[in-house]
């Protein structure tokens, strides 16, 4: 039970900034993704919470107490790591054990403790192994027993799934989402997998280059971007991003031509339009977009077109059983209902 | 089939010969030493070869009767654990410091450890000797335990550095969010982490120190601190001469501390050799 809250929070390295002026409420309970490209200060944020790194000013929260000065190893918090960090010389009993032996749990109640927490992600039979003798998904999964075994108030999770195959990744994500759930612990978790955000959390928070861009349900996230970078990040193929001019009503740019546009939109903005909301024009539907066809990659289920408009290049998710010669003229269609339009100048959203 | 597993046992046996050939070769400097030990002093000192010399024992019971060889080889073997274990017990904290630590100069004093090891040993002989002389501890094995450990000291500490920088930080960091302090992460999951390391870093220090001869012979002046290198010398000169036989004897017993526990821990400094170089 804990909710985390960090104010102004900031990391730099001499002129450096790895983090700029973080504000978050994490609620208790809540599974918290922190979303971005490498680099982008997301693992930074974790290890300040975690107590590993130092901030360079701000502070940091937890049940309205001030941890900002708090030892790592006297927050109640427990972390799971990209690379495991499984202690090579003991067995994965020994592992699991170590948090028990290190806050003083008595001797007494270690045994039936490991047992429950290995029994919890189905890692019993493989007690008394050393972690070498584990295979990758067998090691994630002793990390995450290591980090229940004490009932943490906070989980930590570091891009734990970014090691694992991607049948494996998608198994283990179910499964760390029920932990969690059953668990009832607040968890904030790195990644910069947007499906593994997506599935996963309660709210997202999108960060690049040390800031946070936006923060939001994953649904908030995904349909109501606040500016072109969470746009381009989000979805895949992410979101068709247009740059042009709208002069009465009418977004124009080279080979693309769009009315009906709000009367708040003028000047020089940026039109996005999502892959699945195009489509290839029929005879009597609106033609959008003209352009020669780039590439076609059937899938199965859909087909991904991409058209050469202009200086454009757009994604369109097109019916499953469309095909077209390479160099060919189409025409696409937009739906006019989802257009999201920014700000060229900065990027940032322009509310109709 | 059977000309494909034919040439395999063909491949083997060659295999072996070359191993043995190469084996053969480095056993024998140890075997001449046995050879020339164990026959007669006159048969060593003739001019014509001697292809199958008679055995004796002359020199064996030699250098235990008139010298007090039993004496030197404590000697040599307490003066080189002691100061490995100094070595260990100062080293392994100054690695982890200089390893895993933050702090203004650290690659600087790292670079400063090290260069102790580029002085030329007869620089600093003179102080050496007067220092132990006021410290009243000249001609005692607390005082070789003293000068090995300096002499080897640095390159104790910059190996198992080296091994300690190759310990992914997550380990640590792992260790601390479970609630451990610095001490407790040192020796419950660094030390066992790089216990290959350390323990090629004591061999090699074992071997520095049994070799170790000129500080040896400022220090010791009666048999009371005598080491084995040092026991040697005895053997070279006086009224009855280079007495080859008792040299190769001595010089044989002397490998023997060394070879015990090389073949002890044959298996952690095979991987210790190589760990360093290939990561993860």
């Amino acid at each position: 039970m804990a909710r985390i809250e960090l104010i102004d929070v900031q990391k730099r390295w001499g002129h450096s900034v790895g983090v700029r002026d973080i504000n978050l409420d994490i609620g208790d309970q809540e599974l918290l993704v922190l979303l971005g490209p490498s680099g982008c200060g997301k693992t930074t944020t974790m290890r300040m919470i975690a107590g590993l790194e130092e901030l360079s000013a701000g502070e940091i929260l937890m049940d309205g107490q001030p941890v900002t000065d708090v030892d790592a190893r006297d927050r109640d918090v427990a972390m799971v790591f990209q690379g495991y960090a499984l202690y090579p010389n003991m067995t994965v009993y020994e592992n699991i054990r170590f948090p028990l032996r290190m806050r003083n749990v008595p001797k007494s109640e270690h045994r039936h403790r490991v047992r429950e927490a290995a029994a919890m992600v189905e890692m019993e039979p493989y007690l008394d192994r050393k972690p070498a003798a584990l295979s990758g998904g067998q090691r994630q999964r002793a990390a995450l027993a290591r980090a229940v075994v004490r009932s943490p108030q906070v989980f930590l999770m570091d891009e734990p799934l970014s090691n694992l195959d991607a049948k494996l990744r998608q198994s283990m994500r179910i499964q760390i989402k029920q932990l969690q759930r059953k668990l009832k612990i607040t968890t904030v978790y790195v990644t910069h997998d947007q499906i593994e955000a997506m599935t996963l959390a309660d709210r997202i928070v999108v960060m690049h280059e040390g800031s946070c861009q936006q923060v939001g349900t994953p649904d908030e996230i995904y349909s109501d971007p606040a500016n072109t970078f969470v746009a381009s990040f989000i979805g895949s193929p992410p979101m068709n991003l247009i740059p042009g001019v709208v002069d009465g009503g009418v977004f124009e740019c080279q080979n693309v031509r769009v009315t009906g546009i709000p009367d708040s939109v003028t000047g020089s903005v940026t039109l996005g339009i999502r892959p699945e909301d195009c489509s290839v024009a029929g005879n009597n539907s609106t033609q959008h977009a003209q352009g020669t066809v780039y590439g076609v990659e059937p899938t199965g289920d859909l087909t991904y077109l991409s058209v050469q408009a202009g200086d454009n290049t757009l994604d369109i998710k097109a019916n499953r059983d469309y095909r077209s010669e390479l160099g060919e003229i189409e025409a696409i269609e937009f739906d006019t209902q989802r257009l999201y339009f920014f700000d060229s100048a900065n990027g940032m959203r322009i509310r109709a | 089939m059977a000309g494909k597993s034919g040439r395999r046992s063909e491949n083997r046996f060659i295999r072996y010969l070359i191993l043995f050939t190469w084996a053969l070769f480095c056993l024998m400097p140890i075997l001449w030493f046995l050879s020339i030990g164990l026959r007669p002093r006159i048969e060593i000192i003739t001019p014509q070869p001697i292809y199958w010399p008679s055995f004796s024992l002359d020199a064996w019971k030699m250098i235990w009767q008139d010298w007090p060889m039993a004496k030197y080889l404590f000697n040599s073997v307490a003066a080189i654990f002691g100061s490995v274990l100094i070595d260990l017990v100062l080293a392994i904290p100054a690695a982890y410091a200089l390893s895993r630590f933050t702090f203004r100069g650290r690659d600087d004093i790292a670079f400063y450890i090290l260069s102790t090891r580029m002085m030329a040993p007869a620089i600093v002989a003179i102080p050496i000797f007067f220092l132990f002389r006021n410290l009243g501890l000249l001609d005692t094995i607390y005082a070789l335990m003293l000068v090995y450990a300096a002499i080897n000291l640095s390159i104790v500490t910059w190996i198992i550095r080296s091994y300690m920088l190759d310990i992914p930080k997550e380990l640590e960091d792992a260790a601390r969010t479970d609630g451990a302090g610095d001490l407790r992460i040192l020796w419950e999951i660094i030390i066992p982490a790089v216990l290959p390391g350390i323990i090629t870093a004591a061999v090699i220090a074992m071997i520095f120190a049994i070799n170790e001869f000129l500080f040896t012979l400022l220090i010791a002046s009666t048999p009371n601190a005598y080491t084995m290198s040092v026991a040697l010398a005895n053997f070279t000169g006086g009224s009855d001469g280079v007495i080859y036989n008792a040299i190769a004897l001595v010089s044989f017993i002397a490998m023997v501390p060394v070879f015990i526990v090389v073949l002890a821990i044959q298996k952690h400094l095979s991987r210790g050799l190589t760990m360093g170089a290939v990561k993860g």
